[in-house]
């Protein structure tokens, strides 16, 4: 599907569970509420036209006014590109694990919980990753975070 | 009395010659056979996404080489696309000409170290050699145009940092010739040795729906059956104007991941002859402003590099730093496969699978 | 008392009257003469090992298109003793182990069971220490030595990886003696007896009296033993209990400065004993025109050595079980019918 037919489609079919951002021309962008992500993301999964059965990434990101986590998906038949993202606020930021649909959800999702500190509900191995064993000094990835050593270079 | 055995637990520990870098793997053994692996990873971890949220764009681009300094010039390229995508510059042909250049020169050595690590692994030490002999004259190749054998800041935001030198294209052409000639000496020496076959045919074979669940991408998920390769299928630079095919195999073992990366060199070579005698005259690189601003957005650029797929996703709000970058490497995801179609093999046979699945692991780390 | 008869003989003739006219009895002389005989024997395949460390080095060099070593003297050639100097002065470290006494003599049992093959080694015509009617009995009894030591090396260390490459080697080891036991009985069935020196001296001659040229079960027994010497000198394709990559060194991984230089000369001089046997048993032994007859021992075995150091930079090595399942599923059946094929042939006269 091209751009246009795979934004139609979403939006015939999603109804209003997905809202598109502005990206220009590059791959088209969601929005989806936290609460509705596992059944968005089973149903482009599962979906005949869509087939979204490639997750590339799982990113966390820190804006200064929110959490988001977003993901970026691939159909390796149908050769089209999607990338969705989750908006969370910061106190008790909390979200559903997809590593049933795909497995390779798992280290991200590990990932995402050790840097960020977002709760990942259904997870069956939330534990230290990629930081020693002993860390005790927060989740590095937040934009307040002030670890020791951590020196903020000037404004340009 | 009935003989009562015990599993142990053994760590393939982060100093092991054969890890490929700081990997961890905590196996639980039944003898010699694995029951279960559980790879630990981040003794590499250096913090680069973090760093780069303190930087400037630009000055994100050393960085980068790190993430993944086998194949640096495909890192460089991943960043410096997504931030031109945000802000909308456009690369002159030249420097898109040059960026292909380097990176499938770069795709070659980066396979040429598989090829010697992998034979080194099974415990042919030779081949190691003839590889790393060949990768010279690529890195010679390297050393003239940018001046760096390993991390090379050589591509930039807007087009490439030098121009070539007047007879790097009658170099380039002679080192390919003798790559592709010693290619043939190298499949002669491993490809029909009984050893070799019966250390690698039916050995780790991973399933095409288990790559697919787990994002394992680049060759071994070709190696496997599943014909996806981003250059053709998302395509981007110039890779659309040359003649090529991808190459795949079926059965997804060792044997084929093995084959498959020798193929992905003979494609390489082609790639590279057709782009160094079509290379046009022009511009290195675009205008970009010394205090790169680009618009605000979000935007994720995927490329392939030798591994598979490399992914830069950047949020940007406007200002010289950017907001987040996250890096994505392919040896994550391949890495994170392994426990799921290795279980139960021989230990002999899980490092002729790691060594196949190409694990760096600074990719995993960052 | 066996003395080497031939081109020593008058050697210790004089040693023998010299030794007499200073007074001493019968078993006094016996034993000073046995004595050098072991000091000369010692001294000669210590140096034989260093050698062979070096040429491995330079072999395996410039098959991989670099040099190897070069500065230290005329291409390197005393680099062999510099690293035992250097291994000489490393720290012996002892990390926390329950068994001193196995961590101890484990190197000691297997530097030892190296040389003891060699009292029956015949280097030329009547360089032999003793020159035991049980000749090739003898060494497959010796030679079996080594598994033990092996295991010690293994158990002693107090490590996991020790104990898998420990019990991995027995295990190589032990299977591969029969193919090797049985591809040498071919032979001996052929020539009537086992002693070393009746096996060369049935050789002498022509270069077709050699006995791998005595078709069809020679040449079968030569590549049969060659396969399992090789297994039992623990080298690649057969290197798993030393395979770096998997098993980080295997059995002597917890050894360090002079025990574990004792492991590794005493790997080149089992090497240099499985290739001195093919020589005498295959090669026709010293035989040979024009030249001293241990020239030409030496120059056959270090051929052999050479065929073996080969076979190390080439081929990829074989996983535990395939080796067990070649040896005992291929070597075994291919040596015994081998024998019989032997057996028949020296029964009816088949030969030439």
């Amino acid at each position: 599907m091209t751009r246009e037919e795979l934004v139609a489609y979403i939006g015939s079919h999603f109804e209003g569970k997905l809202t598109e951002m502005e990206t220009g021309k590059f791959d088209p962008w969601f929005e989806v509420k936290a609460e509705d992500l596992v059944e968005v993301c089973q149903k482009l999964h599962d979906d005949e036209n869509l087939k979204f059965d490639f997750l590339c990434d799982l990113a966390g990101n820190d804006t200064r006014e929110r959490f988001e986590v977003s993901y970026k998906l691939v159909s390796l038949t149908l050769k089209h590109r999607l990338d969705l993202r989750v908006a969370l606020d910061y106190e008790g930021a909390e979200i559903e694990s997809v590593q049933h649909i795909w497995a390779g959800a798992n280290w991200h999702e590990r990932e995402v919980w050790e840097l960020y500190g977002i709760n990942i509900k259904n997870h069956d191995n939330l534990t230290r990753f990629l930081l020693h064993d002993e860390w005790d000094e927060g989740f590095p990835m937040r934009k307040d975070w002030d670890g020791k050593d951590f020196v903020r270079l000037p404004e340009i | 009395m009935a003989l009562r055995t015990e599993e142990f637990q053994v760590n393939m520990g982060p100093h092991h010659p054969a890890t490929h870098g700081v990997c961890r793997m905590v196996l639980t053994m039944d003898g010699e056979k694995v029951i279960k692996i559980e790879p630990v990873i981040g003794y590499l971890h250096r913090a680069i996404e973090k760093i780069c949220e303190n930087r400037t764009y630009p000055q994100c681009l050393p960085l980068m080489d790190r993430f993944e300094y086998v194949t640096s010039m495909a890192t460089n390229q991943v960043f410096s696309m997504a931030a031109e995508k945000l802000a909308e510059i456009e690369v002159p042909e030249r420097a898109e000409y040059l960026r292909v250049i380097m990176v499938e020169l770069n795709r070659i050595a980066s396979h040429l170290i598989f090829y010697g690590v992998t034979a080194m692994d099974l415990g042919a030490y030779t081949p190691f050699l003839y590889g790393l002999r060949e990768r010279e004259l690529i890195l010679d190749l390297f050393e003239e145009t940018c001046g760096q054998r390993l991390t090379y800041n050589y591509i930039r935001i807007g087009g490439v940092s030098k121009d070539i030198l007047p007879g790097f294209d009658k170099k380039a052409h002679a080192a390919l010739d003798t790559i592709e000639q010693k290619l043939e000496d190298y499949e002669g020496l491993l490809n029909e040795n009984p050893i070799w076959l019966v250390r690698t045919k039916g050995v780790g074979v991973l399933p095409a729906e288990v790559a697919i669940q787990y994002g394992v991408s680049g060759p071994s998920l070709r190696a496997s059956g599943v014909d996806y390769d981003i250059r053709r299928d998302d395509p981007y630079s110039v890779y659309h104007k040359f003649d090529w095919e991808v190459p795949t195999r079926q059965n997804g073992d060792t044997f084929d991941r093995y084959i498959q990366r020798l193929d992905e060199i003979r494609v390489s070579i082609k790639i590279l002859r057709q782009a160094i005698d079509g290379l046009p005259e022009g511009d290195i690189k675009a205008k970009v402003k010394p205090k790169f601003k680009p618009k605000e957005g979000e935007v994720y650029n995927r490329i392939e590099s030798a591994r598979g797929e490399m992914g830069c996703h950047l949020v940007s709000d406007g200002t010289v730093k950017p907001v987040r970058v996250k890096l994505r490497g392919s040896s994550y995801n391949n890495l994170q496969a392994i426990p799921a179609f290795a279980t139960n093999c021989m230990i002999a046979d899980l490092v002729a699978i790691f060594a196949t699945m190409d694990i760096i692991l600074p990719e995993c780390d960052r | 008392m066996i003395i080497a008869a031939g081109e020593l003989y008058p050697i210790f003739e004089w040693a023998k009257e010299l030794l007499t006219g200073l007074g001493l009895p019968e078993v006094w002389q016996h034993l000073i003469i046995y004595g050098a005989l072991a000091a000369i024997l010692f001294g000669t395949l210590s140096v034989f090992a260093l050698f062979l460390v070096w040429w491995e080095r330079k072999i395996a060099a410039h098959i991989q298109q670099r040099f190897g070593p070069m500065r230290v003297g005329w291409h390197g050639w005393y680099q062999t003793i510099m690293d035992a100097v250097k291994l000489l002065q490393k720290e012996d470290i002892r990390v926390a182990i329950r068994d001193k006494a196995v961590f101890f003599w484990a190197p000691v049992l297997c530097f030892v069971a190296a040389f003891l093959a060699y009292v029956v080694m015949p280097f030329g015509e009547g360089l032999i220490v003793a020159d035991l009617n049980i000749g090739i009995l003898y060494i497959m009894a010796v030679t079996t030595f080594t598994v033990i030591a092996l295991l010690m090396a293994g158990w002693g260390s107090h490590n996991k990886y020790a104990l898998l490459g420990g019990m991995r080697s027995a295990a190589q080891v032990v299977s591969y003696e029969v193919p090797m036991a049985v591809s040498l009985l071919a032979i001996v069935v052929f020539t009537g007896s086992l002693s070393m020196q009746d096996i060369v001296n049935s050789q002498s001659g022509y270069i077709w009296n050699w006995f791998i040229f005595k078709v069809p079960f020679g040449p079968i027994a030569f590549i049969t033993y060659t396969i399992a010497a090789v297994a039992e000198a623990n080298r690649v394709p057969f290197d798993i209990p030393e395979a770096e990559s998997e098993l980080v060194a295997g059995y002597n991984v917890e050894y360090s400065g002079m025990k574990f230089a004792m492991f590794f000369l005493a790997e080149f001089i089992n090497l240099f004993t499985v290739s001195a046997i093919a020589t005498t048993v295959f090669f026709g032994g010293w035989n040979g025109p024009l030249l001293p007859s241990w020239v030409w021992f030496l120059l056959k075995t270090f051929g052999i050595v050479l065929l073996m150091m080969l076979f190390r930079w080439t081929y990829p090595r074989l996983r535990v079980d395939q080796l067990m399942k070649f040896a005992w599923k291929f070597l075994v059946p291919v040596t015994f019918a081998n024998l019989i094929l032997a057996g028949i042939i020296k029964y009816y006269g088949w030969y030439w």
